[in-house]
């Protein structure tokens, strides 16, 4: 159909985009020819304003890794565009009581946590819930970003769609849910919303139904381990492995981005439970317009360890009976409390709750080491049930790995975490498997030959046995690729000692460094890490520039806008 | 020829302070930075890593696993109750926890990790113990003879010890600013009449033997003095120079030597003699060549009436004719022994002097236990043995009771008299010269040795056997009946010939050979030597009779 020249230069284009591109591009391009030959969308039945008329719109997004705000960024460009007033407002800089103000507004936001709205957001989410607004003057309409792999999809989209209703305000369009492979149906919406933007005299009525989530899902890989390796040193408590994992086909990303497993449960448990429902392995089944075995349902779909209180609370009422509210395996949970003969299997399974995905940040960068490894950094995760010690379900399963094993993985993208232009300075605090990231970034750096100074804050327990990566930031230290290198071991003296410590220390030289416009970076684990280490960034900003704390927030908010200070924390 | 990088490094060292402040601040690696690693030796400590564990951690992504080994300066050897039992804290707390007791009668402790280098040195400081110039281009520690059966003399021996110590002790405070945290008391580096700026080409070893007794192995010294004994009086040493035994595989212009006697001097003039050797040392030695840099080499260069004539110039004392003396033992005569003022002396031995809990024996907590009923002192030998000292009549069943309950008693009666004899070097895993196993292997080579000594009746014989992982001759080995040189990993230079006294070297007998020919070989000289030595030959000198090497 096409002629030789542009055939050719159109498969070009393809070879030179990324897998995600193409993944984009598909779902443009399926969104292109919903056109009318002509390109031009003929106006909507519905369209009810005149072409002229301004309008005042607020557009609010509530983003983790950035993705809500990209959409929403497109929305507010489409919408100035068409001339009206816009203001694109991140939910942490939003004053959520202006709520009542606004007359027109669309909410882009994505579900973090379990079923939780994302951190930019939760201000936001918790003053509509608790306070009483009246919004009979406001119309809106909300795209909820979501992963379908997640128990609570789009959950906190939902969320707030229904507080708006319930507080009066009305819909322009009922609620779209967005998988992860969002391009296509978010530039749907924009359309959408385009055509249904309401006259400030009377709103639009008729909108189109709700459109199911697209059940594309993402990309998968299948790779194989390569390496495997305990970065520990004997006599270590911790276990941290260094897993690398190659495929054939090339993998797609940045620094930054994760990577997301869902981990297979184990063949016993999932024998126990299928005897305990006195159902067969190989019986198929139908799931999420899909058929397969019981036990592969069990195995790689369906999270059977651990339970919610919600599944359990659900079980009890399945089978007429108070079950305490703890947090149990399905297997116990069978086996204290047996489904009677005459509740079918099908009934557990419409309960059960996906497997929930795990993210890694990604250790490796695509120019250091080519497009066909990633490698990861996991910690084996321990905790302790009735003083029995236990382990991790994912962590332990990589853990339990071998060379040669095969392993099926997504990349989860983090727009919200990426390398500033060559020249900028950058620190990075990444205490314990937080490294994970900025050993991609100083890789990523060097084999680019980045002219910008790099500073790296790294702790753990003890110096001899914890100090993941030591070889290799040493090499990058000795030659010049790693500017700066402080460690923070806790236990290797009496008082404990954390890279806040050491930032506290030096001090004067971390503000230079950003008052040089250099791009700050914090990764690891939420609590009580990465608050403690932005107090600490509060406290030297405060005394460096002599202002008080609440000045000092100030300044470090204006590097967040700025996209000067990303956090990946966990 | 040009000096030395190590030159380079001492002279611009500010009095051996380099950059050590700044390298123990380094907080990413266990290392300390290259010129440091010459200047720490000075202040009695190497930096070492595990070599065990080199290819796993390289594996892990982590640096090599350096530690710091730390050496006392302790001359005579001696150490109070009070200071034993700080010993064994600060190696239970900070290193491996083998207390290492050395061919040079004093204790090194291994596996230090650098942040842990102060506070061990503190602990010591706490009960008056330190390191400094146990290692380095310095006078090292000064040996005496252990043996306690001469008491008066020994009492004023060690005193010389002591005094000579101090007298070749380096001037700079370095060790207390940059250790202890003590202010720099001037902004100028200490005058150093001595050292200098320099120190000496290279390390510089004293001994003191009090005949019979040649424990300290007096003539492998780079100064060896034997204590002239006329009617139970000191009268005054023989002064003998230039011994050495190390030497570098395929470098024929290296090798092992023992000490030329120069003569006879006063006790009054003793010290100037010394301090005039010293000096002749420090202004003659080679600087280009460390290979080439000890006394033994400069007073080969010189001659040794050269030397002589040099060193009385500079001390204004004649060395008369050496007096007549006797050595007739080297090794520790093991068990109780009472002194003139009627104190008792254990003698145990240890093997391969290392002090650790093993199920067989419990040196630790038996030494602890002593150390804390504060009823007797430690004493080690230059064949890396305790001596459990100066206890009172009334203390002795309770010492001897728990040195029994802890199976000391036990290991020192049924050893061998070759195993007791036996000395090995460190080596692996922590000296980085090491070419192959000393001490974590000569034991259980012993077992087999023991086996052919029974199969021809030779159980009692007082052999001496040695063994070091590499020429440079730690454990002395080139001055044993027996000696075995390591030169790759399980192969060893088989040396024999020596006495058992340590008058006259070892020469080398095959080389390179591994555990089967060594044990074939030794098996036919054994044999050999059990069916025509003479009456008390000891098997040294038969193999000299015999003209076997
Ligand atoms: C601990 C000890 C052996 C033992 O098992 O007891 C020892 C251990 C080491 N000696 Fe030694 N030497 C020890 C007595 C000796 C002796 C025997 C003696 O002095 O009676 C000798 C032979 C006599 C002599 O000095 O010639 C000796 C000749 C050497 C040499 C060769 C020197 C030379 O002139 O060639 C070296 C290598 C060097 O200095 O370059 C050396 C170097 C070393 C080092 C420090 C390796 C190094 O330079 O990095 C070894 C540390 C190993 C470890 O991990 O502990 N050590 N060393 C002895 C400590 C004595 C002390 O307390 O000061
Ligand atoms: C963006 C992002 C990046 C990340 N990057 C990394 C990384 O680089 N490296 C890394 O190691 N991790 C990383 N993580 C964390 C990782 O995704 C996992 O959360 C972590 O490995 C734990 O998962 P798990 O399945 O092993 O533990 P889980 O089985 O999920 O258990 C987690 C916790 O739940 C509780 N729990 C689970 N089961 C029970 C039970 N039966 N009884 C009582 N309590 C229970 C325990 O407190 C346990 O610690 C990242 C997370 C995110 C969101
Ligand atoms: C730790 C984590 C937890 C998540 N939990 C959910 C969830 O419970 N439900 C859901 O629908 N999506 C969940 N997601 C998927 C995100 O909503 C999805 O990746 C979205 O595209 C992120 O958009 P953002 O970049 O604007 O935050 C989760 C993602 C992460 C990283
Ligand atoms: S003899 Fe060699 S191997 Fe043995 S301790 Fe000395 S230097 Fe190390």
């Amino acid at each position: 159909m096409l002629t030789e020249q542009r055939l050719k230069s159109f498969k070009d284009f393809l070879q030179d985009s990324s897998r995600d591109e193409i993944i984009w591009m598909s779902g443009f391009l399926a969104g292109l020819s919903d056109r009318t030959s002509t390109g031009v969308t003929p106006p909507a039945l519905g369209e009810t304003k005149s072409a002229t008329e301004k309008l005042t719109i607020s557009v609010l997004y509530g983003t983790e890794t950035g993705n809500s705000k990209k959409i929403s960024s497109k929305l507010a460009a489409a919408l100035k565009s068409k001339q009206h007033k816009v203001a694109l407002t991140a939910l942490d800089q939003y004053t959520p009581s202006n709520i009542q103000k606004e007359g027109i507004v669309f909410i882009v936001m994505s579900t973090q946590g379990d079923g939780e709205p994302p951190v930019a957001a939760k201000k936001f989410y918790d003053h509509l819930h608790t306070k009483g607004y009246n919004l009979k003057k406001l119309k809106y309409a909300v795209l909820a970003l979501g992963d379908n792999s997640y128990p609570l999809f789009c959950k906190a989209g939902e969320d707030v769609d229904e507080r708006l209703q319930s507080l009066g305000a009305k819909q322009i369009l009922p609620l779209e849910k967005v998988d992860t492979d969002f391009y296509a149906p978010s530039e749907e919406w924009i359309k959408k919303v385009l055509i249904n933007l309401p006259s400030v005299s009377k709103a639009s009525s008729l909108a189109s139904q709700a459109k199911q989530p697209s059940k594309h899902g993402k990309a998968f890989y299948n790779g194989k381990i390569k390496t495997h390796i305990n970065l520990n040193d004997k006599g270590s408590a911790k276990e941290t492995w260094h897993v690398e994992i190659s495929s054939d086909e090339g993998i797609y990303y940045l620094p930054g981005d994760s990577l997301g497993i869902v981990p297979p449960n184990k063949d016993e448990d999932v024998n126990e439970i299928i005897s305990l429902l006195s159902a067969y392995p190989n019986q198929t089944i139908k799931y999420k317009e899909e058929t397969l075995t019981l036990f592969d349902l069990f195995k790689y779909k369906l999270n059977i360890l651990h339970l919610p209180l919600r599944i359990v609370g659900k079980y009890g009422a399945l089978i007429k009976n108070e079950l305490p509210s703890v947090r149990l395996d399905l297997k116990n949970v069978l086996s204290l409390y047996p489904l009677p003969a005459d509740t079918s299997l099908d009934n557990v399974i419409a309960i059960l709750e996906p497997i929930t995905p795990r993210l890694y940040s990604i250790s490796s960068s695509p120019s250091a080491h080519g497009n066909n490894e990633v490698h990861i950094t996991v910690s084996l995760n321990s905790f302790s049930v009735n003083d029995k010690t236990k382990y991790g379900f994912c962590s332990s399963h990589f853990a339990g790995l071998n060379e040669g094993d095969e392993v099926k993985f997504y990349i989860h993208p983090n727009d919200n975490f990426r390398l500033p232009s060559e020249e900028k300075d950058v620190i990075m605090i990444g205490p314990g498997t937080g490294i994970a990231p900025f050993r991609s970034f100083l890789f990523h750096r060097d084999n680019e030959g980045a002219s910008g100074r790099n500073w790296l804050f790294f702790g753990e327990q003890h110096f001899a046995t914890d100090f993941l990566y030591q070889s290799e930031l040493l090499s990058l230290f000795d030659t010049g690729a790693l500017t700066k290198l402080n460690t923070a071991f806790s236990r290797d003296q009496k008082e404990k000692l954390y890279v806040q410590h050491r930032m506290r220390q030096q001090s004067k030289e971390l503000f230079e460094w950003l008052e040089n416009g250099a791009h700050i970076y914090i990764c690891g684990c939420k609590d009580p890490m990465s608050k403690d280490v932005e107090d600490t960034l509060i406290h030297i900003i405060s005394k460096e520039a002599n202002i008080d704390a609440a000045e000092a927030a100030v300044y470090l908010n204006r590097l967040d806008e700025e996209g000067r200070f990303a956090k990946d924390v966990y | 020829m040009a000096e030395s990088v190590v030159e380079k490094i001492k002279k611009e060292s500010k009095g051996l302070r380099g950059t050590l402040k700044e390298s123990l601040l380094d907080e990413h690696t266990g290392a300390i930075r290259e010129p440091d690693q010459a200047l720490i030796k000075f202040h009695g400590m190497y930096m070492q890593d595990d070599r065990d564990r080199r290819e796993e951690r390289a594996e892990k992504k982590l640096e090599r696993a350096f530690s710091y080994m730390i050496r006392l300066r302790l001359p005579g050897g001696l150490l109070t109750a009070e200071q034993w039992l700080a010993l064994h804290e600060v190696s239970e707390q900070y290193s491996s926890r083998v207390i290492k007791i050395t061919t040079r009668q004093t204790i090194q402790l291994h596996g230090i990790l650098k942040h842990h280098v102060k506070p061990t040195i503190k602990e010591f400081n706490t009960v008056k113990l330190d390191s400094i110039a146990a290692c380095g281009d310095v006078n090292r520690n000064v040996v005496a003879s252990a043996h306690p059966r001469f008491s008066p003399i020994h009492e004023e021996i060690f005193s010389y010890a002591r005094t000579i110590s101090k007298l070749l002790l380096p001037k700079t405070n370095a060790y207390y600013e940059i250790w202890l945290d003590k202010e720099k008391i001037s902004p100028d580096v200490e005058k150093d009449e001595l050292y200098q700026d320099r120190y000496f080409p290279r390390k510089f070893k004293i001994a003191i033997a009090i005949p019979p007794y040649n424990d300290v192995d007096v003539f492998t010294n780079d100064v060896g003095i034997i204590a002239i004994i006329e009617n139970n009086q000191l009268v005054g040493f023989n002064v003998s120079a230039g011994g050495g035994l190390g030497m570098t595989h395929g470098n024929a212009a290296t090798y092992p030597r023992l000490g030329s006697m120069l003569g006879f001097v006063s006790k009054d003039d003793l010290l100037n003699t010394v301090y005039a050797i010293a000096t002749v040392q420090r202004d003659f030695g080679d600087r280009s060549d460390r290979k080439l840099a000890r006394l033994k080499y400069t007073i080969d260069r010189m001659g040794i009436p050269g030397f002589k004539e040099e060193v009385e110039k500079r001390s204004g004392i004649k060395l008369r004719d050496e007096k007549k003396y006797e050595l007739t033992i080297r090794h520790d005569e093991y068990g109780w022994h009472k002194n003139h003022e009627g104190l008792y002396y254990y003698t145990a031995f240890v093997e391969m002097g290392r002090v650790y809990d093993s199920d067989k024996v419990q040196f630790k907590k038996a030494f602890y236990e002593i150390a804390k009923s504060g009823k007797a002192q430690f004493r080690f030998t230059c064949n890396q043995n305790i001596i459990i000292s100066d206890i009172k009549a009334q203390d002795k069943a309770e010492i001897e009771n728990i040195l029994q309950q802890y199976g000391v008693i036990h290991v020192t009666k049924t050893a061998s008299p070759a195993r007791r004899n036996a000395v090995a070097c460190v080596a692996l895993n922590t000296c980085p010269l090491a070419l192959a196993e000393a001490q974590r292997y000569l034991p259980s080579l012993i077992d087999k040795i023991e086996t052919i000594l029974g199969k021809y009746n030779l159980n009692n014989e007082e052999l001496s056997v040695r063994m070091t992982g590499c020429p440079n001759g730690c454990g002395r080995s080139v001055a044993a009946e027996i000696g075995f040189v390591g030169t790759a990993y399980g192969k060893y230079n088989l040396h024999i010939g020596a006495d058992a006294i340590g008058r006259r070297l070892n020469k080398l007998y095959k080389e390179n050979i591994e555990e089967p020919e060594i044990l074939e070989t030794l098996d036919v000289l054994l044999k050999d030597f059990s069916d025509n030595k003479k009456l008390n030959e000891p098997f040294g000198d038969y193999v000299m009779r015999k003209n076997l090497v």
